[in-house]
């Protein structure tokens, strides 16, 4: 993964490689210069003050973006594992001189602090959504790993729940903010490729999953690892390490996600994307000789493809029209059907899917009130449309999706897997 | 146990494979009668319990509600019998869930009125008004809650009676309950009474979140007659009702709203003016414009930027006056957010607007307006040329960067005399920049490599260098044998450059060429060059294995020097196969490569472990794994 991105290339392309790779619906990067002191500093008043909960791997990576920002100012670290709050504490305190970042076992105290704006939220998908609800509830503006929800209906009222409280809403899915994949996007959504027939997105392994109950083993001292706040709302099990730091762990509650919800959450966001973020298929089919289709209303086919990539790195889309077609991934490259579609431009090559760009997006957001690229309608429709393949895939036959109610029509297996009831006293 | 091994097979094997789960589920979905999973309910492992709850919380009916409701107050399957109760229909569940509510008390207790309120039960809304009055704040939110989802009349009444009289800890429950309940009477036509809740939450004592959410509400209910109320809120010195005011507006789809912001630019402190700026242009309404480009023409720099940027995506062909004026000032930042906004203009009749005023622009104002030509890409040739020969620099660079960035195919030859006989010698070096970048956004590069190469002889050496860059950077057939006739040429120069350019070059037809220069000629630095740049095609582009283990071994025949050849071990690892691994063992016995290759050799033996043919032909080597 690149991690480090220069500044000066960091800015150049926030303010021109993207227009140039003519996405259009850019949000603004928009700052009021109040906000820029004399030194580059940035005043108290005008900086975004963070709070990061379940800080491991992907949250380190994220919370380094956000640290790079310098309207940005990280003052508590919350999780349930000890060893990562007082290493997280220690990066945070090492950046600011001080000893003041706080450390927290239980989310609902940063939550509850009124200095803190928005927060971090890269904690198992399990928690995503629940978590993102409390944190709306409580005023807090909010970045938030993906996959963001479990289900269907979590889907829904995350998006409902951001409306209703004006919180600020933006899924991990960076690539949103990568100008190769903004351009492709561009190219789909504009009708620079004509009609769109078909778009593929590579879910890196069609598979439904269930949850399980593993044997129970001696749990570790609350204080060092707190069991029951990370199984959450999940239904509960006996303590079992090989649960603790599961990627695939209860993802999806009652079936779950594989690569169709890992990758989808991704790659079906940007296909979204190519169509405008429109109402997701209505019509999702069996796999079948390693595809999945599903279609959306106007006839468009989005198809989850494992094979036929051209080499372009992991996380690969292709949008078809009858003018023309695309394929990027994330090597930062794309391929097209003819050099005309560039129509002259340049798009940066920026591979390694940082999120940088995205973490910028998200502050200038909150700071504007717009809304940003990975949205929560937007991630709304994204996970709807992974949710639903899962479902087809999980039932083995042909789903039809009701775009009025979102609910499957004549088909109550499948409408029982809209939902999941959250482990007590969670609720979504 | 046998139920709990089935499951735990079933949970096992839906991870492997689609085909595999399909399958499998099919088969289990026979045989998992209903009868069979209460029977696992009623005597089964905790384990097995809490898989049969997700399958019946897909195939259950009510016959088995009565035994999962026996597992509520279980401390373990509680959370798992909720997910079958809350999806199986019918009442039964229903009863179920008000039954354990009467007897359960705390976590359980309020995962109950959870599962009532999901479900929606409005049987349930006398026992929930009972329990808001509950002792424990916890159970009276999660009541609050669930009438709130519930949303009848009833329910709202009960929420909103209590707002003013519960518990602190129990009071944002209810107030968010109540919101809820006002987005049911919107929803069911009801605003007047949306309003009144709103109304309420507005002002009871509640926090500060909850007061901006039914803000929000309240505006919106009040559709057109919301804006002196999203104006109030606009101007409120509470950051948290300003920012939801901003958030409201982009909502709104009545009432003069653009007006209101319009006029909220003019009173509003520069720093909330920049961002009621960006509220209105996310609007883009009909009334939005006048007030942005006013903004943009004058006033404190911050609202000014602002506008700029809203002018990028909702401006048209009447921005272009002010955006124009505005990239002639002496501020960088604004002639930068002017030039920005001038090249993104949606809008197709400002490119006409920007050409009319080109052809009439002073000297002060060509600069800009040529700058502005490329950024927008508008083919303008021959207005821009003729600027090439007006005697301020700056002016003929912006032209010769305009033209590289908009010539078309068949004006490509104004650029090339540029670059070969510069009006002004200064010029040459932007004039090639300016020639490269026309040059790779040719849709047929073939055609284009052909007229560049064609003026390579009787170039200077100076500009055939240029032009050979050129020409490496357009690719294709033309430019490789322009580039081949070069390295095969008499001059050391030339030579030089252009064998640099081959062992950079970024498509798999330089190969051949890689490799005839490697093998032919006499032996100098040039040949060691080209065999190096022969590997790095064979290291970095995709190819079959054939063809690599070709490349590998005409590398190797050409290869004189021990550390070119070390330089095939990474490729022999990287794509290791028993072919790779005979080419290693083979070059394991060269003594000058054998410590490096016979690494190599036991780094592909290790890939490759598994694969019967490695071990014997590590034995007929003699290397030891």
């Amino acid at each position: 993964m690149k991690k480090k991105i220069d500044t000066i290339k960091r800015r150049s392309f926030l303010k021109s490689a993207l227009a140039s790779a003519g996405a259009a619906a850019v949000a603004p990067t928009i700052i009021p210069s109040s906000a820029i002191g004399r030194d580059g500093a940035v005043p108290p008043s005008e900086r975004v003050v963070l709070g990061g909960i379940g800080i491991g791997n992907r949250g380190n990576y994220d919370l380094g973006c956000f640290l790079e920002q310098k309207d940005v100012q990280f003052i508590a670290v919350c999780d349930v594992k000890e060893a990562r709050r007082l290493a997280v504490k220690k990066i945070a305190d090492t950046k600011y001189g001080n000893e003041n970042c706080s450390m927290h076992q239980d989310f609902r105290e940063v939550l509850d602090r009124k200095d803190i704006d928005a927060v971090l939220i890269a904690t198992g998908p399990n928690w995503h959504a629940t978590m993102s609800m409390y944190a709306a509830r409580a005023g807090k503006d909010i970045y938030c790993e993906k996959p963001c929800t479990k289900n269907i209906e979590q889907s829904l009222i995350l998006r409902d729940t951001m409306r209703r409280t004006g919180r600020i809403f933006q899924a991990g899915t960076q690539r949103r903010n990568l100008p190769h994949f903004a351009f492709a996007c561009y190219l789909a959504r504009t009708g620079k490729l004509g009609k769109l027939s078909k778009i593929y997105a590579h879910p890196a392994g069609m598979q439904a999953m269930m949850s399980g109950w593993l044997p129970a083993e001696a749990p570790p001292e609350k204080g060092k690892v707190d069991w029951d706040m990370y199984l959450g709302p999940a239904a509960w099990r006996p303590f079992n390490p090989k649960l603790l730091d599961g990627f695939n762990f209860e993802k999806g509650g009652g079936l779950v996600g594989g690569g169709v919800l890992e990758w989808g959450s991704h790659c079906v966001d940007l296909c979204q994307w190519a169509v405008d973020d429109c109402p997701p298929p209505v019509e999702y089919n069996a796999p079948a000789n390693g595809e999945l289709m599903a279609r959306y209303e106007n006839g468009t086919q989005l198809i989850f493809r494992e094979k036929g990539w051209i080499p372009l790195g992991s996380c690969p889309v292709r949008f078809e029209g009858d003018k023309g077609w695309v394929e990027a991934g994330d090597s930062g490259k794309m391929v097209l059907s003819s050099p005309e579609l560039m129509a002259g431009r340049v798009v940066e090559e920026i591979g390694g899917y940082p999120a940088t760009f995205h973490v910028r997006d998200f502050l200038d957001a909150v700071k504007t009130r717009s809304q940003p690229k990975g949205n929560a309608e937007a991630a709304c429709n994204a996970h709807i449309v992974c949710h639903s393949a899962n479902i087809a895939l999980f039932l083995n036959r042909q789903v039809k999706l009701d775009l009025k109610n979102y609910e499957f029509i004549n088909d109550e297996p499948a409408n029982r897997l809209r939902s999941e009831a959250l482990r007590e006293p969670w609720r979504i | 146990m046998r139920t709990y091994f089935r499951a735990l097979l079933l949970s096992t094997c839906l991870t492997v494979s689609t085909a595999c789960s399909a399958s499998l589920f099919a088969q289990v979905q026979t045989m998992e009668k209903e009868a069979d999973l209460i029977g696992v309910l009623q005597n089964g492992a905790p384990a097995d319990k809490a898989i049969a709850c997700k399958r019946l919380a897909i195939y259950g009916t009510g016959e088995s509600v009565s035994e999962l409701a026996k597992l509520l107050p279980d401390d373990s399957l509680s959370s798992w019998t909720r997910i079958a109760l809350e999806a199986i229909p019918g009442s039964k569940p229903d009863e179920a869930l008000r039954n354990a509510a009467k007897s359960l008390s705390g976590n359980k207790l309020i995962g109950v009125l959870n599962s009532i309120g999901v479900r929606g039960d409005v049987a349930a809304v006398d026992l929930l008004k009972s329990k808001l009055q509950d002792s424990d704040v916890q159970v009276a939110s999660a009541a609050a809650i669930a009438l709130g989802q519930i949303g009848n009349e009833a329910a709202r009444k009960s929420l909103t009676q209590s707002l003013a009289n519960a518990p602190a800890g129990a009071r944002s429950a209810i107030a968010e309950a109540c919101v809820l309940c006002a987005e049911k009477a919107m929803n069911d036509g009801k605003s007047d009474i949306a309003i009144a809740v709103y109304d309420q939450v507005r002002k009871a004592d509640v926090p500060s979140q909850r007061v901006i959410e039914a803000t929000r509400g309240a505006i919106l209910a009040r559709k057109e007659q919301g804006v002196p109320l999203l104006v109030e809120n606009l101007r409120s010195p509470d950051r948290g009702l300003f920012r939801i005011a901003l958030a409201t507006a982009r909502e709104m789809t009545k009432g003069d709203v653009d007006g209101a912001l319009s006029t909220e630019i003019g009173a509003a402190s520069p720093d909330r003016a920049a961002l009621v700026i960006q509220a209105l242009a996310d609007r883009n309404g009909p009334g939005a414009l006048p007030a942005i480009v006013k903004a943009a023409a004058s006033g404190p720099k911050e609202v000014r930027l602002s506008a700029l940027n809203a002018l990028a995506r909702v401006g048209n062909a009447s921005s272009v006056s002010t955006l124009v004026s505005v990239a002639g000032e002496a501020d960088a930042d604004l002639t930068k957010g002017a030039l920005q906004a001038l090249a993104e203009l949606p809008d197709q009749n400002a490119t006409k607007e920007i050409l009319d005023r080109l052809s009439k622009a002073d000297d002060k104002l060509l600069p800009v307006l040529l700058a502005v030509v490329g950024v927008r890409r508008i083919e303008a040739t021959d207005l821009i040329t003729k600027a090439l020969a007006k005697k301020d620099k700056a002016t003929r660079e912006a032209a010769l960067k305009a033209l590289g960035a908009t010539v078309p195919p068949d004006r490509m030859d104004v650029l090339l005399t540029q670059v070969l006989k510069p009006s002004f010698v200064e010029d040459v070096e932007v004039a090639r920049s300016a020639l490269k970048t026309a040059a790779v956004r040719m849709p047929d590069r073939e055609a284009c490599a052909k007229q560049i190469a064609a003026s390579i002889e009787t170039s200077s050496l100076e500009t055939q260098t240029a032009l050979l860059d050129i020409l490496a950077a357009v690719g294709g057939t033309n430019a490789l044998q322009a580039v081949k006739n070069a390295a095969l040429s008499s001059s050391d120069p030339l030579k030089d450059v252009s064998s640099k350019l081959l062992g950079d070059w970024m498509t798999i037809d330089a190969a051949p060429v890689l490799l005839n220069l490697a093998t032919s000629g006499p032996a100098d630095k040039y040949q060691g060059r080209a065999l190096r740049g022969y590997i790095r095609i064979a290291r970095q582009f995709a190819m079959g294995e054939p063809e690599r283990v070709a490349m590998i071994q005409n590398a190797l025949m050409a290869s004189k020097q021990p550390a070119d050849q070390k330089l095939i071990l990474p490729i022999l690892e990287k794509f290791s196969s028993i072919e790779m691994l005979k080419i290693a063992i083979k070059m394991a016995g060269a003594d000058d490569l054998k410590e490096d290759a016979t690494k190599t050799v036991l780094a592909i033996a290790k890939k490759l472990d598994g694969k019967p043919e490695v071990a014997k032909l590590l034995a007929e080597a003699g290397i030891k794994p």
